[in-house]
């Protein structure tokens, strides 16, 4: 007997051709395989994909996407998997279309301060990759050293530096775009400013992966701003700490970051892998950082440091050394997964309030805090307004995983009744579905849904994702 | 100019409640409809709520009329290949301040606020709106919104994209949508704002709009520096090395020689580098830009006051649908051009060689760091429109966009105003057919006839 070949396991047809298209070492179909993509930063629900295909290049993600779309089997695209809303969570079954096999930076333009990545690319490695020439990425989203770019276009992931600098939607100038029948189409391939015709650069850009696939993506890129300063502000009242916030505001300094910590979130990141030192009985913290020419920091900083004695800080320092700079921002960027020191489950939330209503709503969250006897640490990028409530839970406790879920949806409620929304930078996935109803009408709901029509007309792509639907409201509250 | 308006009679239009004024005296000024810019309409309407322009759309969608929408008037000329609608919606009288949240530093305003009239207000608080479109005094809010309006500062403040974080919109069937918030950072749902931004009022009527302002600058300044046309390449390569410098400009906007005879008596290029920070800042990067300008170029400082007075110069130099000085055999044309950031040198140097033995008069400027050029033609309508297809020409070349902003409604008909339709033309034609399915709203105005 000589055969050297295994013998052929039939496989699905689909699988078989999707292999076809990608490579056998490019796609995942095996149950134990598949098991790592039940999920992703969102971990509270989980649902198996029928497969995951690796595609390297635009053409074969429009063949699998085609493929797909001919057989009306759903599939989804997904980066590194570091989304909090559930948004890459394959509730239908999908094909998962990973993107992290497309992982190269295109071109640097600095004459014209452009750069062309695919989506796979890691957003810190952009900036890694141009910092020789002091050239910088200016979305810094928490997760940077691992989350993919893509990812970033369809969450229009935010940071803490984007008080000053915007958001992703703010540098992103290009765009190739799989459609979800897989047809291929670049959205001003140059990065051009204002190109012809409803700004679709806009409309995909946290458009969550229903409206098409991003293969390409044209970035702005800032050269570093010439010098930085960061001051840490230690108050014993969060009010005043508060107060401080729109004190720096209100003086017209436009910080690069202003961040917030609360005493519970201060004992999570002092336990954690990059502890500062911070007193343990402070109620507040606030870390600020200014950049811009030199010449104009120090009176800022001065400012910046009056107000904070104003509201009666205990203690404020600068930073005196960028060893110093980067020790305080681990300390702040590692603030989520150092709740797992203090807790042994955590549920991060993401609301928006108008800044002037701070106390009003940290005083609510505090009530949402006691009334479902579960710890809340909260982390903000206080300039903006944007609330990271941290529900610290047990799932192992009966019961407690659903109150946790309920102190998370309480604390979105808060926000929108104080005129916000439910969500800054993590998206809405299938987290935040009937919380969308908490900020939208039915009619604005059905005007975004008439949108995802014309892009996605048969819901093959990321379905079940952003917009509540009767069914839709169903199945959450059955995993609940 | 009254004899054009005679014939804009008011038509038999049933809208309840709804009083349609003969033109009319709106918001102090007079509103000026002149048949020349097309976009005119068998009678205006100047609604004074939300609730009267819901029932004017609702009305005129129910019985397939067609609607003009506008703001004061001053982009009449820019697209669109309709003589007449059956109305003119103008939202001149609805106008005004609704919210402003100093310590949020965010405003919500009516769409028929002047951009002079919303930073005069934001001023007493020490905050502003960061857009700097021409013709301050009487463009609104809502048209520089729908019309994607920006200016020199682009640089550093971004478009309308950027400082839109929330709209109300009236459908043409009447129903009310929000859209975004009132936080700056919201990623809920789809960013519908950017849809409605730059969408020349074909997808509905902006009735509410707000914005994130910033705070006042501190200290400003402009810096000017000017050389011979000949030695344009040694002003490219100063920008080349400050633009990989630390320095931060809010404008560097390049200024073709007759547009700088204009507005400085200098026939040269100039490069105008604006800078808005705190004292000591700015005059750092005055030095620096002192200490590494080119040779030949000359160079002034204009102070803070100097500098916002020259600033309301150049904010009118484009032409204006509302103003019509120009003789009678003459035509005046906008071309919008993008291209990235530093092609606005070839596109300045392409202006130069049109030029040459055209009757028209080009004066032109671009912004290196945002890729917009504007070049502003005038003369008689043959040389006008040769030279726009010379440009449109070349900007192909260079995979540029071409649009034409502004164009007498006779010219607009011959030529295509709008850059070439996409391969994606269809996402365009889908949305249009979702949000206004009737067409009533703004018909053939856009690209593509949408």
């Amino acid at each position: 007997m000589f055969f050297t070949k295994k013998k052929k396991i039939p496989r699905d047809p689909a699988i078989e051709h999707l292999a076809g298209i990608v490579g056998e070492k490019s796609i995942l179909y095996k149950k134990e395989d598949l098991l790592s993509y039940d999920c992703d930063g969102f971990t509270i629900h989980k649902a198996v994909p029928k497969a995951v295909v690796f595609p390297k290049d635009t053409a074969e993600v429009a063949a699998v996407v085609k493929y797909c779309s001919a057989h009306k089997m759903p599939f989804l695209a997904r980066g590194a998997g570091t989304g909090l809303s559930g948004g890459a969570i394959p509730l239908n079954g999908e094909v998962i279309i990973s993107l992290v096999k497309m992982k190269n930076l295109l071109s640097v333009d600095f004459e014209n301060r452009q750069a062309v990545v695919q989506p796979g690319f890691v957003n810190l490695k952009l900036t890694n990759s141009i910092a020789d020439k002091g050239y910088y990425y200016a979305p810094d989203p928490s997760s940077q050293y691992v989350c993919t770019i893509g990812g970033n276009v369809a969450e229009n992931a935010g940071g803490a530096h984007c008080l000053k600098y915007g958001v992703t939607t703010n540098h992103i100038l290009g765009l190739e775009v799989v459609l979800p029948d897989g047809e291929i189409i670049e959205i001003s391939e140059n990065g051009l400013p204002d190109a012809p015709g409803y700004d679709l650069l806009g409309l995909l850009t946290g458009s969550e992966g229903t409206l098409g696939i991003v293969t390409k993506i044209t970035v702005r890129i800032l050269k570093n701003p010439e010098g930085k300063q960061t001051v840490l502000a230690y108050f014993d009242d969060v009010e005043d700490g508060s107060q401080a916030v729109s004190d720096i505001i209100s003086a017209g300094i436009v910080p690069a970051a202003l961040e917030m910590m609360d005493k519970t979130a201060i004992e999570g990141v002092e336990a954690g892998t990059y502890p500062v030192g911070h007193p343990d009985d402070i109620e507040a913290l606030l870390l600020i950082e200014v950049d811009g020419i030199i010449a104009g920091i120090a009176e800022q900083i001065e400012e910046i440091m009056n107000v904070c004695r104003r509201w009666n800080v205990r203690e404020v320092k600068v930073a005196e050394s960028e060893e110093e700079r980067g020790r305080w921002w681990a300390n702040r960027k590692t603030g989520f997964g150092a709740m797992g020191a203090i807790s042994p489950d955590y549920l991060v939330q993401d609301g928006v309030i108008p800044r002037s209503k701070l106390p009003e709503v940290l005083g609510n969250i505090r009530k949402i805090s006691e009334e479902s006897e579960l710890r809340i640490a909260n982390i903000f990028h206080a300039g903006d307004g944007n609330l990271h409530p941290l529900i610290l839970f047990d799932s192992r406790k009966p019961g407690e995983t659903e109150k946790a879920l309920k102190a998370g949806s309480d604390c979105l409620k808060a926000c929108a009744d104080a005129g916000g929304s439910i969500t800054g930078e993590h998206g809405v996935g299938i987290e935040k579905i009937e919380e969308m109803r908490f900020i939208f009408t039915e009619g604005e709901l059905e005007a975004q849904t008439n949108v995802r029509d014309v892009f996605n007309p048969d819901g093959l792509l990321n379905s079940g994702k952003l917009f509540p639907t009767p069914s839709r409201c169903m199945d959450v509250k059955k995993v609940m | 100019m009254v004899d054009h308006l005679r014939r804009i009679q008011i038509q038999e239009i049933t809208l309840k409640g709804v009083d349609i004024v003969e033109l009319n005296e709106v918001g102090g000024g007079q509103l000026v409809l002149s048949e020349k810019y097309g976009n005119t309409g068998l009678s205006v309407v100047t609604p004074k709520s939300e609730e009267e322009i819901e029932q004017i759309l609702r009305t005129a969608n129910e019985e397939g009329k067609k609607i003009s929408v506008m703001g004061r008037g001053t982009k009449r000329g820019y697209g669109g290949v309709k003589q007449e609608y059956d109305l003119v919606l103008s939202l001149a009288n609805y106008k005004g301040i609704i919210e402003h949240i100093v310590g949020d530093m965010t405003v919500t305003v009516r769409p028929g606020t002047t951009i002079a009239g919303l930073q005069e207000y934001l001023k007493k608080y020490g905050q502003m709106v960061s857009i700097d479109p021409s013709w301050p005094e009487e463009a609104t809010i809502g048209g520089v919104i729908a019309a994607n309006e920006s200016g020199p500062k682009r640089l550093k403040y971004g478009a309308a994209r950027d400082l839109v974080i929330g709209l109300r919109v009236v459908y043409a069937d009447g129903s009310v949508i929000r859209t975004g918030g009132k936080v700056v950072k919201n990623v809920a749902g789809y960013d519908m704002n950017k849809l409605f931004i730059g969408s020349m009022g074909t997808l509905g009527v902006i009735s509410e709009i707000t914005m994130k302002l910033r705070p006042l600058p501190k200290f400003e300044s402009l810096v000017l520096l000017s050389i011979d046309e000949d030695r344009l390449e040694e002003l490219k390569a100063f920008t080349v090395k400050l633009q990989d410098s630390m320095i931060e400009p809010v404008s560097l906007e390049l200024v073709n020689p007759s547009l700088s005879k204009k507005l400085l008596d200098r026939e040269e290029y100039t490069l105008l580098i604006a800078f808005e920070d705190v004292e000591k800042a700015v005059r750092y990067q005055e030095e620096w830009v002192a200490a590494n300008k080119p040779d030949a170029a000359i160079l002034s400082n204009l102070s803070s006051d100097e500098s916002r007075e020259f600033w309301k110069g150049f904010s009118v130099i484009q032409p204006n649908a509302l103003k019509e000085n120009e003789p009678a055999d003459h035509v005046l044309a906008t071309v919008k051009i993008s291209s990235k950031n530093m092609q606005v040198f070839d596109i300045l140097e392409e202006v130069r060689r049109l030029k040459q033995g055209n009757k028209a008069e080009l004066d032109a400027h671009g912004g290196l760091g945002h890729g917009l050029s504007f070049i502003i033609l005038k003369g008689p309508e043959e040389s006008v429109t040769s030279t726009i297809a010379s440009l449109r020409v070349f900007v192909r070349t260079k995979q540029g966009f071409t649009t034409i902003k502004h164009l007498p409604f006779e010219l607009r008909k011959k030529i295509d105003t709008w850059h070439d339709n996409p391969s994606y033309f269809f996402l365009f034609e889908g949305i249009k057919r979702k949000a206004d399915p009737k067409n009533t709203l703004n018909y053939k105005r856009f690209i593509g006839g949408i």
